[in-house]
Order: C-alpha cells, then structure tokens, then sequence
C-alpha cells in the first residue's frame, strides 16, 4: 500500500515538473541567454568609458573574430529552440524535456568553447585571412596582425616579418598551426619566405565576455539540473518509461 | 578493431530495436533505399519494395555525433555513395551497397547542409559537395576525396548560412564557380516556424517549395506554382521527444513515385505517395507506407537474440531483463552483464553466443530461463553466476551506466569493479568485500571518461561539460579539482571504436593525465595525450597472438538503450591460437610438426620466408604461452601483475577448450549451409558444427573503425509470411548480402578450414571439447535427437583426424568454388587458367556436375571485383595482415601431401584480396 501510495505522490509530483516546473526553469534560462545575447549587439549611445570604447571595437570587428559571430549564432539557435516550447506547451515526458536540455547543452557548450578557445591558424592562413584585408589602407607587407579571444581576454598580435632570401643558408622549415607564433617561425607565402623577427602581444580584460562565461556555465548548470531532476523520477520508477 | 586485419563482427542486438530518432532523411534517386541518420550518431538504410514496403536492413556506425545532413554523392546508380555529416565537423562517404565506409574527414565546423553537384570539364565528368554550416562560406569539396577544394566566401557581411539551392540552367554551362554565382539563392535568415526547402529537377519546369509548419501539423507542397497540396498531418500516434523530419522526394525513373517521407523521434518512417492529378486541393492523409524500428524487431520469429536471454526471461514475464552495462575479459573469455534490477551476470562468452545463435543440444534451454540468473553453482552452457546484487549505497546508486575493472591496483581496490551511478558519482565496489569501498560524489555533470593511475591510486574523472577531477582511491578525498577548463580528454568513449588493450590505454593516458594536470600545461598536455593514444592503440594492433581471437564489445546507440553485444573474430588470432595449441600437443604421430618442418623446408628453397616468419612467431608465442599457462598476457604488464594473474587463474574454472570454442562458434556461422546437403550432414555429425537459429547478423568493419552492422530484420522483404528455409538463413541468406561481407567470409572460412585440415584434433566432437565441465542433462528432460543421431565416435586420433581433414577439406573446396569466379572476373589470363586447371584437379571429389550446379546457383550472390574504389589516401592492404603472410605475397600449406600455395593480390588498393590456388 505504501508503495502504491508513494507511487501516486511521485506521479504528481513528475506531473507538476513537466507542466510548472519545467517551464519555470526554461523561462530562467531564456532570460539569462537574452542578457548573454544583449550583449553582442551594439551598445546603446554613451561610449564615454574605455569599456564601452572596447566593446564596440570587438563588434565592429566581430566579422573578423570569427570568434563572436559563432558564439552569438550559438546562443540564438539555443534561444531559438526555448522559444519553441513557450508556456503553452504541454511536455509529455521527461524524455522530451531531456532531448531539448540537450540541444540547448550542445549549442551552448559550443558557445562557450568558441570564446575559450581560439582557434590555431599557421601563418600563410592568418595571412589570407579576412583580418588582414580588412584594413583601409592595407597593412604593410611586413606586419601581420591576429585579433582572437581568449577566455575573457582580447588578445591583438602583431607579428614584424622580414623577408628571407631566395639563396639563404638557412634551412628553411615552416611552422604549424598555432594561437602564438614565436619568432623564428617561418612560412611561404605567393612563393615568398617569411621569417617571424618580433613578435608583439597586447591583452585586454573585457569585462562583458567574462560575464558572458558566466552566463553561459549558470545556463549550462541549470539545464543539467532540470535533467538529473527528471531522472529522479526514472530512478524511482524502476525504468518505467517515463 | 583497424581495418587492416580481418576481423568479422556478428550481432547479437536483441530484442529491442536501438533508438533512432531521425534527424535527417534522404531517399536514393531509384527510390529503393531510404537513408536515415539519426541524434545519436548512426545511419540506418532501410530497403523499399516498388510498392513502397519498407524494411531496415543494416546500421552504420562511426559518427560520434548527430547526423546533421545526408546527401548523395555519386551521380550514376551503378555505385550508390552517400555523404553524411555530424554535428561535431565528421563527414563520411559510404557505399550504400555493403555499407562500407570509403573515405572519412573531420572539420572544426559542423555542415548542415549538403547538396551534390556534378559538371563536366571537356569530357571529364567533376563531382563536387557544396557543404554549408557553421561557417560563413560555402565549402566546395571534392566528392570522392572529401577534400576542401575552394570556399565562396561573400563580401558583404558574411554570416552563417542557414541553406542553400542550386539552380540549373541550360545556359550555363561554364566552371561550378560561375554557375554558382549566377544560380545560387542564399538565405541568411529562416523564419522560425517555418521551414523551407525547394529544389529544382533537371530538364524539368517542375520545381516544388515545402513549407513546413513546425507549429501547426500541415505541410504544403507548391508544384511548379501551378497547383499545390496541402497535407494535414496525424496527431502523433505515440509521444514524440523531438519535431519530425519531414522531406519531398521525386523519382527520377521507374516508378516515378513523388514520396513525402517522415521519419521521427521513435525511429519510424512515414511514406506518402502524393498523387499527380489532383491540383489545388487537401490530400487525403492516409499513409502509404509506415514502420518503426521496434515494430520491424516485433515481427521477427524468432525474436532477435540477445547474449543472456537465456539468463534473462523471468518465468512470469515475458521480456527479459535488460543488460545495461557489460565488459568482456578476454584472457578468461568471459562476459560480466550488469543489469537493470542491479545484479550482474558472468556467462562464459563463446558458449552463450553458441546458446543465442545455433541449433543444438543446449536448444531446450534457450528462452527457457535457467532460473532467472539466481544460479549461483553452475557453471555449464548458458548458466552465470550472479556477483553483485542490488549495489546502490543507500539508494543513491540506482543505476550502473558503465562498468570496468580494475585491475593492477593496491590490494583493496585490486578486486574492485568500477561503477557510474546516475547521480553522476563512481563506486568502487569490491566483488571481494562485496561492498562499496569507494564513493566520489560531487560531479555537476555526467561522467564520460574514467580513468586510472595505478601506482598512486588516483582516479580521475572526466565530465560531459570538459571538467576533470582527481580523486585519490584509498582516502575518499578530492585531491584536486580542476572544474570547468575546456578540455575533454580525447579519448573517446564511444565504445564503437574502444580498443581491447584499453587497460594498458588507459594506464598510460592516466599517467600522463596527472603527470601534466600537476604541470599545468593544458596545451602540451592535449598534443601529448593525442600522440600517446595514437600510440596504444597501434600497439593494441601489434599484440596480435595475445588471446584476442573473440572479443565482445557491448555497444549501445543510446545511453538508455540496453546494451547490444557484438562478436569481434579476429581470423588471424584464431588461426595463430590453434597453431599454437596444435604445436603444444605432446602427442608425436601429428600432422603439425611435419607442417612446420616442411614449411621451413619450403623456407630453405628460398620460395617463402614468410612461412619461416609465422614458423618464428609460432615458436615465439609458443615458449610465451607455455611460460603462462595458456594465459594471454600484456607484454607492457608489470611482472607482478603476472603473479597476480597467475593467482586468480587457480580461481578460474576456466577449463573448457576457449580456442577450439570460438573457432566452432565461427565455423558454424560462416558455412554456407543449405547448399550442399551431404557437406552439412558431415558438419553436423562429423564436425560438430551447430546450424543457425536464424539469419545470422553479420557485419563488416571498414576504414578508421567505421562500422556497418546487419539488423536481423535484413531478410524480411525476404521472409514474407513464411517460414525461412534452411539455405536462407545459411548460405544464401547471408552470403548474399554484400560482395565485401561475402569475400570476407569466404576468406575466412577457407583460411580457417585450412588451418582446421592440418590439426589433429580439429573436431569439435570428441574427447578434448569435454575438458569442459559437460552439463549433465536435466532430470526429466528428454534427450536430444541429436545425441541419437551422432555417429559412434572414432576413437583413435589419428583415425578421427584423417576423417576431419577429408571433411574440412571438402569445406575448403565449397569455399574455393564459391571463391572462383571471383577468379574469373578479376584479371589476368594465366593465373585464371592455372587457378582453373588446380581447381578442377582439387574438387575432383565433388565432381564436374555439382561444382558447376554450385557455380550456377550461387552466381546471383557473387562479389564483383572489377569496381575500382578510389581513394586518394593510401589503404593499408588487407592481405598484408591477412595471416601475417605478407612481404612477398605468397605462401606455402601442406595440405595432406598436397602442397598448395596462396598468392594474394591487392591491386585494387582497398578491395581485399584475391585468393589463387596454383
């Protein structure tokens, strides 16, 4: 009897979590994503600050870091599925509500490593990449400069490339693909060897990509809660489909 | 499990049918076959009668992610290729036909969507993959390479592309690059609740745009703009987890059906057939066509088997108890099953696949139940002990996901097994102490990798989120948390491509693990550890007459499925086992010592040091094996884990005979039976071999561990209604699967016949199979027909052993006529004739007659060697693992006084190889 009794308790109590819980903790998560999303857009008119300042240089240059423009996908197409699921929705079962936490997991797992972690490029790739046309006037042809954020960092480095000679003793050996180039690293490029002479790295704290980590490791923590929370149930259902 | 050795998989899935919740739909443009890939990573290809009747044929294996998009990628119907794409950057090409996987890459970005296109440069016919994703370009790839070639890029504020339709023209004709400019529409944006495809037939005006309502259950179809459907979809039947997919096809030939294909999260397929004539009004929704996985599953007589049924059905219900997490130890031969109430099962591994997939004496215990896993005493065919019951610390624990002993530790935890609870914490429970001695709780995300450091006792642990943490076994306490930097251990724990020396995997990975979290070099530690596992596992390869001719791997699609067991055979191990134990026989009147010498005599003319090599290897293995008791051992293994395991070896009631064991399991399911009646009257009787319950589901292992597994429904367009013939479920059932599935199974069969033929004791009747513990047959029940059947056993060895090496060696003939047309077929005039001419003089016993009616009857399922694959990256040929009998390319056997020589080609670099008699 009391097993049966228990039983019936725990089936209301799952019922409850799909219809309020759920949806209380999927509009916790939306809003927590706005705030994120909020952020990678144009901030609203009042650059006085260096904060401001900076935050419109990344997103004007956000094309170029590739960076931001993924992770601000990322976190669209995360938003982009819990606004399929409004209140109106009624979830039927715990399987549902874990196959939609997953989805919303992926996308902001790989939000978050975007940001993480820049990507490697050899030299010939930064060379050709969309960082180095995008200055008007072009860059001399012995600079080369990487724009990427690290963590909550932004990084900018600048590489001073001298040309090597055709019939240079030297024994020319081109470097991999790397975050940081040190110099010496040596590449080919339109049938042109280049050496790394200096190598210049300047870092910046942003503030709001750090809050934005931290927004997404809380929505990441809350998804996998509303998971285990489901597979209480499970659990005291002895594999009952649930 | 590389692909370069001949390893065979056989499955055994089990009664339910794995999850497939598609993600992604295509149909072949001869609309016979329907590709679904699905959330979890796999593809399944489910065959299609003209009159639309479906039904799953084979699962292929090898994504680690979900399926993002499917595409065709070849432009004629001869060679059928398909492209898939997962959500972590993987791109396959497979053969749709065999379900070989030919060329495989990986990108940092995902793809989601694909589309063929072809072009002819001068009389050149180019084929190209235009791939969009979660990038800002469209990545132009070569079809048959998967190579990046080019990207388009845009000028004006690239973004992600959401989709993409190329649309053709007769007008231009020029470089893919102009067309694509000219004719490519790009939508940056999609609307939210709408979806929208459309595409544009060749040299047709009909082109169609699918709306797709992801709220409201309709779909509209517009043709040509002219007239349109619009279809009102069920309610959902059963309860979906996810939103269906939902696609448009349009047959290009015969039969010209236009399909709307549904597949949906419960791995159902949905067909409608879209009439032409009726423009501008509602269709009516009835189905045309509609199966699920589980519903293909139900319909199978017999069930399909899984590896402890007979352990499993309780008498009051009528399923069995679902395996949730198991572990083979290959040096006892023996599988541990948790299950789902919590016990844990130990069956020996050979005799229950005996159990599940052959007819036999054991029949009547099949299905039966010997006592719902209770049995704590026998040890005999199908029965286990149970270890464990009920391990769950205070409820906590309810749920083992993974389980993996350790071993090489500190006493205590010397006898533990490790165990993942759904509380995201590892037990480790002592089978001795039979208690939990180890709980590390404290983990926010679930567990995906565990590994170990031996001489310190740390265990560390690697959560779904990239988190690590470093427990110290003996003192409960967290010695070091290092939570939430991004990195996940790259080793996978994707048990598709698990290797069997993932102890000594693991040690190292584990070393280095600590070593470098204490160092803190998170970058030099990510290189480290790839080249490290890159490492073990070519090791893992090289050990190759360790005792891993069988080895089962568990493998599940998704975390909440039970577990499905797949047989790895290994043939080279098989035959190197038998060579070794045939070598150690003390008897002196044997055949094998001759084989030896006259192969090293063979050697000493010069022809073939390769036989003097595995005559080398032998005598190594030999001395290893005589040294440890039959026991496999890890070279790597520190010596005092050799006394250890030498210790729990006297514990072990390992007696039966492992090796000859799986080589009867094999045997019985590669003969070709039902094609030649007396040949199976020999085999049962003489041989010993057992007849197949039911189509076995075999498997094929191709490139980078991809895989492609037969469902058991792969016969059921065959099976309508009646019962399967013997020769279905045997010989032509599975041998006329795929021309790659069938080579290989002839290969081994005859390499295995032939080893066979040279031992004395290669009877799987007889008084060595009963050093096992023979089950004494159950009071009450009666004897088995078989039993009465069998012939008066011969008692002399050397009698018996010339009987059986007449008999395997009419199975190495069946195996050579089936094999020779493939001889025919592949090439060069003089080896044809030379094979012919021996052939004719070596199948004089089955007559001019009978091989031709074989011929004849088995031309229909015979593998085509002429197709070249083309692959730029360079495969390993398979022929040189093939029997380690490479470098120059053939080798001596003595065949009872006849000596025949094996030569093995590749010349197709990835085909496999020919096999010549001369």
């Amino acid at each position: 009897y009391i097993h049966r009794c228990q039983a019936s308790h725990s089936e209301e109590e799952f019922n409850w979590l799909l219809k309020e819980e759920v949806h209380a903790v999927l509009k916790q998560l939306q809003d927590i994503l706005k705030e994120a999303s909020r952020r990678f857009s144009i901030p609203t008119p009042g650059l006085e600050n260096l904060e401001g300042f900076i935050h419109l240089i990344i997103l004007t240059l956000s094309p170029s870091v590739p960076q931001i423009q993924d992770a601000r996908n990322h976190v669209n197409q995360a938003l982009q599925l819990l606004s399929g699921r409004d209140e109106s929705y009624h979830f039927k079962t715990g399987a549902e509500v874990n196959k939609l936490m997953d989805a919303v997991m992926l996308q902001l797992t790989r939000a978050r490593n975007r940001l993480t972690t820049p990507a490697a490029m050899t030299l010939p790739e930064l060379a050709t990449s969309g960082l180095m046309k995008m200055f008007t006037p072009p860059m001399p042809g012995d600079v080369m400069v990487n724009f990427y954020i690290n963590l909550s960092k932004l990084c900018l480095t600048v590489y001073q490339l001298h040309a090597m000679q055709p019939n240079t003793t030297k024994n020319f050996r081109p470097s991999g693909s790397s975050v940081l180039h040190n110099p010496g690293a040596m590449f080919e490029l339109n049938n042109a060897k280049f050496e790394v002479s200096q190598v210049h790295k300047v870092e910046c704290v942003v503030p709001w990509l750090n809050n934005t980590l931290i927004f997404f490791t809380i929505s990441l923590q809350l998804c996998q809660q509303l998971k285990d929370k489901i597979s209480v149930f499970s659990s005291f259902w002895n594999y009952r489909p649930f | 499990m590389s692909g370069n050795s001949l390893v065979l998989p056989i499955v055994l899935w089990g009664r339910t049918a794995p999850t497939h919740c598609i993600s992604s739909l295509l149909v072949m443009d001869d609309l016979t076959t329907i590709i679904t890939g699905c959330h979890d990573g796999q593809i399944c290809i489910w065959d299609m009668t003209s009159d639309l009747e479906i039904s799953p044929r084979a699962m292929l294996f090898g994504h680690t992610a979900s399926i993002t998009c499917l595409s065709k990628a070849s432009p004629c119907s001869d060679k059928q290729y398909i492209v898939s794409a997962s959500e972590s950057g993987e791109m396959c090409l497979w053969d749709v036909n065999d379900g070989r996987c030919i060329e495989f890459t990986k990108l940092a970005c995902a793809h989601t969507g694909i589309q063929f296109y072809q072009f002819t440069v001068g009389t050149q016919r180019e084929c190209r993959l235009l791939c969009n994703g979660h990038y800002p370009e469209i990545l132009v790839v070569d079809a048959t390479s998967l190579e990046v070639l080019y990207s388009l890029v845009s000028k004006i504020s690239p973004d992600w592309i959401s989709s993409m339709s190329i649309i053709h023209s007769h007008r231009t004709q020029g470089s893919l690059l102009h067309a694509l400019l000219c004719n490519t529409v790009l939508c940056y944006t999609i609307l939210p609740y709408i979806m929208l495809c459309y595409t544009m037939l060749y040299n047709t005006t009909i082109y169609y745009a699918m709306l797709y309502y992801t709220i409201l259950p309709y779909i509209m179809l517009y043709y040509a703009i002219q007239y349109y459907h619009i279809l009102s979809l069920p309610a959902d039947s059963e309860l979906l987890i996810c939103p269906p997919v939902t696609r448009f096809f349009y047959g290009r030939r015969e039969p010209f059906h236009k399909l709307l294909v549904q597949g949906d999260s419960a791995g159902r397929l949905s067909l409608w057939s879209i009439p032409d004539t009726s423009p501008l009004q509602p269709l009516s929704t009835a189905v045309s066509s509609t199966i699920s996985l589980q519903e293909a599953f139900d319909k199978l007589a017999p069930l399909s088997a899984g590896i402890i049924d007979q352990l499993s059905v309780t008498p009051g219900s009528e399923e069995p108890i679902k395996v949730t997490a198991s572990v083979y130890i290959p040096s006892q031969g023996r599988l541990v099953c948790g299950r789902e109430d919590g016990s844990i099962i130990l069956v020996p591994a050979t005799q229950t696949a005996i159990v599940q997939l052959l007819q036999g004496e054991h029949m009547l215990r099949r299905g039966e139940g010997g006592g719902s896993g209770e049995c704590g005493s026998g040890e005999s065919v199908g029965q286990g002990r149970v270890w464990v019951r009920g391990h769950g610390s205070g409820g906590v624990m309810s749920q083992a996901l993974s389980l993996a002993p350790l071993w090489a530790l500190q006493n205590r935890v010397q006898h533990c097994v490790c165990s993942v609870a759904s509380d995201h914490s590892v037990g480790l429970l002592s089978l001795r102490e039979r208690k939990c001695i180890m709980l590390a709780s404290r983990h926010l995300f679930p567990i995906q990798v565990i590994k170990w450091r031996p001489c310190d006792d740390y265990l560390v642990v690697g959560c779904s989120d990239g988190s690590v943490y470093v427990w110290q076994m003996d003192t409960d306490v967290g010695v070091l948390d290092v939570v939430g930097f991004p990195f996940v251990i790259p080793c996978h724990i994707n048990s598709a491509k698990r290797e069997t020396s993932s102890l000594s995997t693991a040690l190292f990975s584990a070393n280095l693990t600590c070593k470098y979290l204490y160092e803190h070099k998170m970058q030099q530690l990510r290189h480290k550890l790839n080249k490290i596992l890159r490492l073990c596992v070519s090791q893992g390869n090289l050990q190759k007459y360790s005792n891993n001719s069988l080895v089962v791997q568990a493998m599940k699609t998704n975390l909440t499925d039970p577990d499905m067991h797949v047989l790895f055979f290994d043939v080279e191990s098989v035959i190197i086992q038998l060579l070794t134990e045939e070598a150690q026989r003390p008897n002196p009147t044997l055949v094998s010592p001759e084989t030896l010498q006259k192969a090293q005599g063979a050697a000493d003319k010069g022809g073939s040091f390769l036989a003097n090599k595995i005559f080398k290897q032998v005598k190594e293995t030999m001395k290893e094996t005589i040294k440890e008791h039959l026991l496999d051992e890890d070279e790597e293994e520190e010596e005092e884990m050799r006394r250890r395991e030498e210790k729990s070896k006297s514990l072990s009631l390992l007696e039966y005979n492992l090796t000859m064991d799986t080589a009867k399991l094999f045997m019985s399911c590669l003969h070709a039976w039902g094609l030649n009646g007396p040949l199976d009257e020999v085999c049962l009787s003489r041989l010993g071999m057992l007849k197949p319950h039911c189509p076995i589901s075999f498997g094929l292992i191709s490139r980078g561990g991809h895989m492609s597994l037969m469902l058991p429904t792969f016969k059921m367009a065959l099976a309508t209604g009646r019962k399967l013939s013997l020769s279905e479920i045997g010989g032509k059932g599975t041998y006329g699967v795929s021309r790659a599935v069938t080579t290989q199974h002839l290969l081994s069969v005859i390499s295995l016949a032939n080893t066979l033929m040279g031992m004395t004791n290669a009877t799987f009747v007889g008084e060595h199979m009963k050093k096992a513990p023979v089950r004494p047959p159950r009071p009450g029940t009666p004897e088995t027909p078989k039993k009465s059947a069998a012939p008066p056993q011969v008692s002399s060895p050397a009698v018996q052993g010339q009987i059986k090496q007449g008999n395997y060696k009419r199975i190495f003939s069946l195996g050579a006529v089936l094999g020779e047309p493939l001889m025919y077929r592949a090439g060069s005039k003089r080896c044809e004739e030379a094979a012919q001419a021996l052939l004719l003089a070596e199948l004089r016993r089955i007559g001019q007659s009978g091989r031709k009616d074989t011929i004849d009857l088995w031309a229909p399922y015979l593998p085509q060697y002429v197709d070249q694959v083309s692959s730029r990256k360079s495969t390993p040929c398979v022929c040189v693992s093939f029997l380690r009998l490479t470098v120059c390319g053939y080798t001596l056997y003595n065949i009872s006084g006849l000596s025949v020589t094996f030569i093995f080609y590749s010349q197709p670099p990835s085909e496999l190889p020919f096999l010549y008699l001369l």
